[in-house]
């Protein structure tokens, strides 16, 4: 991939890229408006409130009934990403592995993955598996997650360490680190940095297809909330609630990753 | 010339309209079987399908089912997507509030299922464990209500079933018909699964539901009922469809 860009070449000078003199993108400025996050955010909470507060008949019955749905999708989204970070590291070093068989086992399991829709998956895996091995729904449900986010991480990952420049190896490799040495030491650290963005949108892309469990019966926040509707007939003001529930949580962990993201940066800049 | 044949054709339409028969479309959860369900060739089939083809036939009026999620089913009643609901729905008072029943054409009760090596004797027995059923039916009613059991809510009776027979939950609630054909008729699971009781509760009575309100609706199916069970029809398609006439 060659760089976009005004190259200005001059004998004695090293290559410089100007990106001053790229395409004319006007950044927006962040000064005197609020940041579209904090807006979202505050007005979540803002609806939520009013909804509590001034219409506590439905809203409050309905926020009483779906505080255990909140906590397992909580724990089937926490779960499945610290799950999903494994198998996408192994599948990403599989894939860049050097041994042919590491390396098709890997690249077979993505494309497998890549190409059968989640929710299928969580029926296979549910129901298929099931009658094999008996685990409990929670469990089922978060290895599915995990195997098809494992996927989707395992390439990510597998881009951010390619995309770290080769000289890095050489230098490592030429003052003697061994191959795995080099990988934990010099070049994990540094692919980190380029990894963390788009891992982080799969985790907010995870958090929100654990909704999707709730076909299996896992009583989720989403379980919940229909349970709640179909009982009570009262679909709009459910939905709207579990709306902005998963809203504020969504919103919660994108600024934790932004908020990581930071750190790192931050930990770079010299 | 042209106003006349329009006049002549309106005319005609208008002294053929009774035996045009009107077409009612009846939203169904085509997932429990017997009473309806997807058959092999992919059609719309079972006990109240027949039924309501019968009455169809005696009141004058064509049913069309179409096939509906039983999660959001009144959802979409309430908001005029279909004329009806044909889908064993158990006739309730908090039901009542928001639709119109017609005739009850179906009595059950609620059954449980277990696995053929458990030992409980009814739902009391069950205490601690996880009771399944699918989501607002009133086999999910009755496991809310029963103290110190835990319950799980399904989209589809089958996936109640499945997951009761891959030893997932202990239990399964629901609809006598349902209950029988999944514990004693059908493969797999008539060797694991059992029904243990039928618990104790007031009979329940499917109705046919519409808008509430929607009277003329409402009057063309209950006669088509009325003259069902006038002719012993419904007899026959009970023996069909169950293998007893109760």
């Amino acid at each position: 991939m060659k760089h976009q860009g005004k190259c200005v070449v001059e004998e004695t000078q090293p290559i410089v890229i100007d990106v001053g003199d790229g395409a004319a993108i006007p950044k927006p400025s962040d000064k005197g408006l609020v940041s579209a996050w904090w807006l979202s955010f505050i007005g979540a909470l803002v609806t939520l409130g009013c909804l509590l507060y001034f219409k506590p008949d439905p809203y409050l019955r309905i926020f009483k009934f779906i505080p255990d749905g909140i906590l397992v999708t909580f724990q089937v989204t926490v779960s499945a990403i610290a799950l999903a970070l494994v198998i996408g590291l192994i599948t990403g070093l599989g894939r860049i592995s050097r041994n042919k068989y590491i390396n098709l086992v890997a690249s077979t399991y993505v494309e497998v993955v890549r190409g059968v829709p989640l929710l299928v998956q969580l029926f296979y895996i549910y129901y298929a598996l099931g009658r094999v091995v008996h685990v409990p729904d929670l469990l089922a449900a978060v290895i599915s997650m995990s195997v098809c986010y494992g996927a989707y991480m395992g390439e990510v990952f597998r881009a951010g360490i390619t995309a770290i420049a080769v000289g890095q190896t050489e230098a490592a490799r030429s003052l003697g680190f061994t191959r795995s040495q080099t990988m934990y030491y010099v070049i994990l650290p540094q692919a980190w940095r380029t990894i963390l963005p788009p891992v982080g949108n799969e985790f907010i892309a995870l958090l929100k297809d654990t909704s999707l469990v709730s076909i299996l019966g896992v009583a989720d926040l989403l379980r919940r909330g229909r349970e709640f509707a179909s009982e009570s007939f009262l679909y709009f003001e459910t939905f709207t609630m579990v709306a902005v529930v998963y809203l504020i949580i969504t919103l919660i962990l994108s600024k934790l990753v932004s908020f990581m993201e930071e750190r790192l940066s931050h930990h770079v800049k010299r | 010339m042209v106003k006349k044949l329009v006049l002549t054709l309106a005319l005609v339409a208008m002294t053929a309209s009774p035996t045009l028969a009107k077409t009612i479309v009846f939203a169904t959860d085509a997932t429990w079987p017997p009473m309806e369900f997807v058959n092999a060739d992919k059609k719309i089939t079972g006990l109240a399908v027949d039924l309501m083809e019968a009455a169809g036939k005696e009141a004058g009026f064509t049913p069309e089912f179409k096939a509906v999620a039983w999660d959001g089913i009144f959802a979409g009643l309430a908001a005029g997507k279909y004329d009806a609901i044909c889908s064993s729905v158990t006739i309730t008072d908090e039901r009542k509030n928001t639709m119109d029943f017609s005739t009850p054409y179906m009595k059950v009760r609620q059954a449980l299922v277990i696995p053929k090596k458990s030992a409980a004797k009814c739902i009391e027995d069950l205490k601690g464990k996880t009771l399944g059923a699918q989501i607002s039916t009133t086999g999910h009613f009755a496991v809310k209500k029963t103290e110190g059991v835990k319950d799980k809510s399904y989209d589809e009776v089958g996936l109640a079933f499945e997951d009761l027979y891959n030893g997932r939950i202990d239990g399964v609630v629901c609809d006598d018909p349902v209950a029988k054909l999944y514990a004693l008729k059908k493969d797999n699971y008539k060797d694991a699964l059992k029904i243990a009781c039928i618990i104790p509760a007031d009979d329940e009575l499917y109705g046919v539901a519409v808008q509430k309100g929607n009277k003329e609706t409402l009057e063309l199916i209950n006669k088509g009922l009325a003259a069902v069970t006038a002719k012993g029809l419904d007899k026959e398609i009970l023996k069909k469809w169950l293998g007893t006439a109760e």
